[in-house]
């Protein structure tokens, strides 16, 4: 039987049923239109039965630029342009830094994608102003979160800018839901070379492939995981709830001037427990020291950046069986390959 | 009862292989250097040497596993779900050099060496149970076990069905008779090794690239196994298991060598790890070889940019070169993989480049030193910036080392050691020959009074030489040589070669030893 309904990403229950219904639709909407082109394998749960034997993929990559690291800078260069500039932060993961002078006292990081707030300003448009005021503790007004003559959303509002403060849900231009379905679905794509040989390896399928930037960590790493499943016969589709999720945060190593465990310092702030929008790393004010205190591999915690290289992001592919001829594509025209 | 032996004289990891006669349900120590042959250890002596978990759980209550996953099914049975050795701490990971080629090229000796590196243990310094195995129902097994009453990790290697050998503690790594045998050939300072420790791990399972199921033959157990279908990436490999482990022996360390009264045994073990190369890491290029774009290039081949950055000096701005050129290269010297029994693929490894870089443990090591007040970051960068452009395999720098004082106080926080050992060379250069390693330490020395000051300038203007010599062919394929002569050097000085298919095979002629220098070019040095 089909999924009755997408639910939004963290599984929240905030929203109406009437929200909830129009989200789910919103989804729907977008799941048929990237499906649809010939020669994916991809689909909508809703529309199309999910057999219970289907497997759930789970994709990961580091919250930390792919692009940024690939540039090779000095350590302490590369975690200063990342915290310093949020549209650095394009692995659907953002970041935002509280510090006392110079030292770290907080760092928060959300996964949430702006989409959904989106929505909220078309269905529930109290909600997105509460959910504004609550992160950031501030008197937000709806025309605060809007831009142009026609009252659009816009995620990169002053509210949710800062590299410094309260951070709401992601802005960067690539990190949004809508990007990331349409990547799955382009990915289901099987691709050939000049030389007819199968294409796989992720960076080169993203180039050939067109499917985003291949020095980022989340577009290679999401195209491979899900063209390798359609090379073994399966159709995709993503795991209810459809999002970005922190995944795995490693503290392991992290020494504290007091011996207490890091790990204790991570709390959520968003989503249920297996679906973490967001969430934020901070020590105790009774400990009587910050984050900025903490050691890790020998340096100590300077930036946001540093802990986002030990974070994880992830999103959930779900693959079926399914009885289709593998046909592989050339790689798009001004991919070189 | 017959004698436990192994072959006589033989001083490598290897002789483990050569091990008979080891009873099942005894340890027997073999501590090579200390312990001519093998021997049988009473219960008395495995309770009072091993304080590690696998021996105070298992092996002194008689309990010889034969596989590594017998060894964890029966560590779970004792600690249940809950303990922080249990299955909810359990993380494994895959690597293989030849893990990237397709099933339907490969030869027998391709995918030989594919093994799982398994980690139990939960707690904030790093796990105490570490295992290394070809599969776990393969009675081939290698524990690396945190011995929490005598610090260090104890080794240990199966030695056929239900028989272990107790083959030394990572203190065993530092001192002789000790040093540099046995299991210390590869782990010569007592660490944890991943020497494909940064991104993108080449040769690893990592979100960069997978290892999938048909890296294994056909009909392969280990292809359904849930440590490999459950495995984690190298980069969770990286941050949550190896760098927290070797962190935690390094401190271990030296607190171990730092005595009450402040008195540091052996110092100039600890100057051995910043002037000379015990060990390498392994760094590549981010980018695959056989893709489109340009490829960055891994900075540690060209400076020690981790170390210096530590200690107040300015990092390289990030070196990358063009895909024609590095394509053309690759032809100009007939890059190919070769596996020595009869795969051959023209072309690089699976991410471009791979050379060798200053080992994190050495660096860590030097960190923590500098921390403790033994080491000052003057010393520190004087002693890193002779021959900088030559971070690894120094005999310039490594030369320096015989003027390392060999007594040291610490007394808060502060040493004259490095004060010490500056005089030391300062006195003895004025005797050297006007190039002498010596002569370049005090240059070092005298401008390192201001950090980063002239060094860094130094450091910028070369910086600067590499990156015209990245503009054109000619430059790039003389770095192109000296990466093979440094790779060459990683074959024949360390213990860290386990498959023809870890380096590209080239035409450049591997007899040849090459050298930066500080205007960029390169070299040849006699050997």
């Amino acid at each position: 039987m089909p999924l009755k309904r997408f639910a939004v990403p963290g599984n929240l229950k905030e929203l109406s049923k009437e929200g909830l219904k129009a989200w789910s639709a919103r989804l729907s909407e977008l799941f048929d239109a990237v499906a649809e082109p010939p020669g994916r394998h991809f689909y909508n749960p809703t529309k199309s039965d999910t057999p219970p034997d289907a497997s759930v993929a789970a994709v990961t990559w580091p919250a930390a630029p792919g692009r940024l690291l690939s540039q090779r800078l000095a350590p302490e260069r590369r975690w200063e342009i990342a915290d310093g500039d949020r549209n650095q932060q394009d692995e659907y993961c953002e970041w935002s830094v509280l510090r006392d002078g110079n030292k770290v006292v907080r760092v928060t990081f959300t996964s949430e994608t702006p989409d959904y707030y989106d929505h909220l300003m078309d269905v529930d448009q109290k909600l997105l102003v509460d959910l504004y005021e609550s992160a950031t503790g501030q008197d937000v007004s709806l025309d605060d979160l809007r831009s142009g003559s026609h009252g659009i959303f816009e995620a990169a509002n002053a509210f949710n800018s800062r590299t410094d403060g309260p951070i709401v849900h992601l802005m960067q231009g690539s990190n949004n839901l809508r990007a990331a379905v349409i990547l799955a679905a382009e990915a289901t794509v099987l691709r050939k070379g000049k030389d007819g040989k199968s294409v796989s390896h992720p960076q080169t399928l993203v180039v050939c492939g067109g499917l985003g930037d291949e020095r980022r960590h989340s577009d290679p790493r999401i195209a491979a995981a899900v063209n390798n499943l359609v090379a073994k016969r399966f159709e995709i589709t993503l795991q209810d709830p459809p999002g970005l999720y922190l995944d795995r945060f490693v503290t392991t190593g992290m020494t504290t001037p007091d011996g207490t465990d890091a790990r204790t310092f991570w709390t959520v702030e968003r989503g249920d427990p297996g679906h973490v929008v967001r969430a934020r790393f901070a020590a105790p004010v009774a400990l009587g020291y910050a984050v900025g205190a903490i050691k890790l591999g020998g340096r100590r915690i300077v930036a946001g950046a540093q802990l986002a290289e030990r974070l994880s992001v992830r999103i959930e592919a779900v693959a079926r069986a399914a009885s289709f001829q593998p046909k592989r594509q050339p790689c798009v025209a001004g991919s070189g390959l | 009862m017959a004698p436990v032996t192994a072959k006589a004289g033989d001083e490598t990891c290897m002789v483990f292989n050569t091990i008979k006669g080891a009873p099942q349900g005894r340890v027997v120590r073999f501590v090579v250097g200390e312990d001519k042959q093998p021997r049988e250890m009473t219960q008395a002596e495995t309770e009072a040497e091993l304080g590690d978990p696998f021996a105070t759980l298992l092996l002194n209550k008689g309990v010889f596993p034969s596989t590594a996953a017998e060894l964890l099914d029966a560590v779970d049975a004792r600690v249940g779900a809950n303990h922080p050795l249990g299955p909810s701490s359990h993380m494994s990971f895959v690597l293989g050099e030849g893990s990237q080629i397709p099933l339907a090229d490969a030869t027998p000796s391709t995918n030989a060496g594919l093994r799982f590196l398994v980690s139990r243990g939960s707690g904030p310094k790093g796990p105490d149970l570490i295992i290394s195995t070809p599969g776990p129902d393969i009675a081939f097994v290698e524990v690396m076990a945190w011995d929490k009453k005598r610090k260090g990790f104890n080794y240990y290697r199966s030695a056929g069905p239900k028989r272990w050998a107790f083959a030394g503690n990572s203190r065993h790594a530092l001192t002789p008779p000790t040093k540099g045998k046995g299991p210390f050939e590869s782990h010569p300072s007592g660490n944890l090794i991943m020497k494909e420790l940064r991104l993108p791990w080449v040769h690893w399972h990592s979100f960069e690239v997978d290892i999938f199921e048909d890296a294994f033959p056909k009909g392969d157990s280990r292809r359904k196994h849930p440590w490999f279908t459950q495995k984690l990436g190298a980069e969770i490999c990286e941050t949550a298991v190896v760098m927290p482990s070797i962190t935690r022996w390094t401190e271990a360390r030296l607190n171990q060598v730092v005595a009450a009264n402040g008195t540091v045994t052996d110092p100039a073990r600890v100057v051995e790890q910043i002037v000379t190369t015990p060990t390498v890491n392994l760094a590549s290029s981010s980018r695959e070889s056989k893709g489109a774009g340009p490829l960055d290039l891994p900075p540690g081949f060209f400076v020690d940019f981790d170390g210096l950055s530590r200690i107040g000096l300015p990092g390289p701005p990030g070196f990358s070169v063009s895909r024609a050129i590095y394509a053309k290269s690759l032809k100009t010297f007939d890059f190919r993989l070769d596996d020595g029994d009869g795969f051959v693929q023209p072309g690089d490894t699976h991410f471009a480049f791979v050379v060798p870089e200053r080992a994190f443990e050495d660096t860590e090591t030097l960190a923590q030193a500098v921390d403790r007040g033994l080491i000052t970051r003057r010393l520190a960068a004087a002693l890193l910036m002779v021959d900088f452009p030559n971070p690894v395999f120094s005999a310039r720098r490594a030369s320096l080392l015989k003027h390392a004082p060999k007594t040291a106080t610490i007394k808060s926080g502060k040493s004259t050691y490095s004060d010490d050992m500056a005089n030391a060379i300062i006195a003895a250069a004025a005797a050297t020959p006007a190039n002498s390693p010596e002569k370049e330490f005090v240059d070092r020395w005298n401008k390192a009074a201001t950090l980063p000051g002239p060094l860094g300038d130094e450091l910028e203007a070369y910086y600067d030489a590499i990156a015209k010599k990245l503009k054109t062919q000619a430059g790039f394929d003389d770095f192109v040589r000296l990466a093979e002569s440094q790779r060459k050097r990683v074959r024949d000085q360390t213990r860290l070669v386990e498959s023809l298919l870890l380096f590209p095979t080239t035409d450049v002629d591997d007899d040849e030893r090459r050298a930066m220098k500080r205007d960029a070019t390169v070299v040849l040095v006699s050997a």
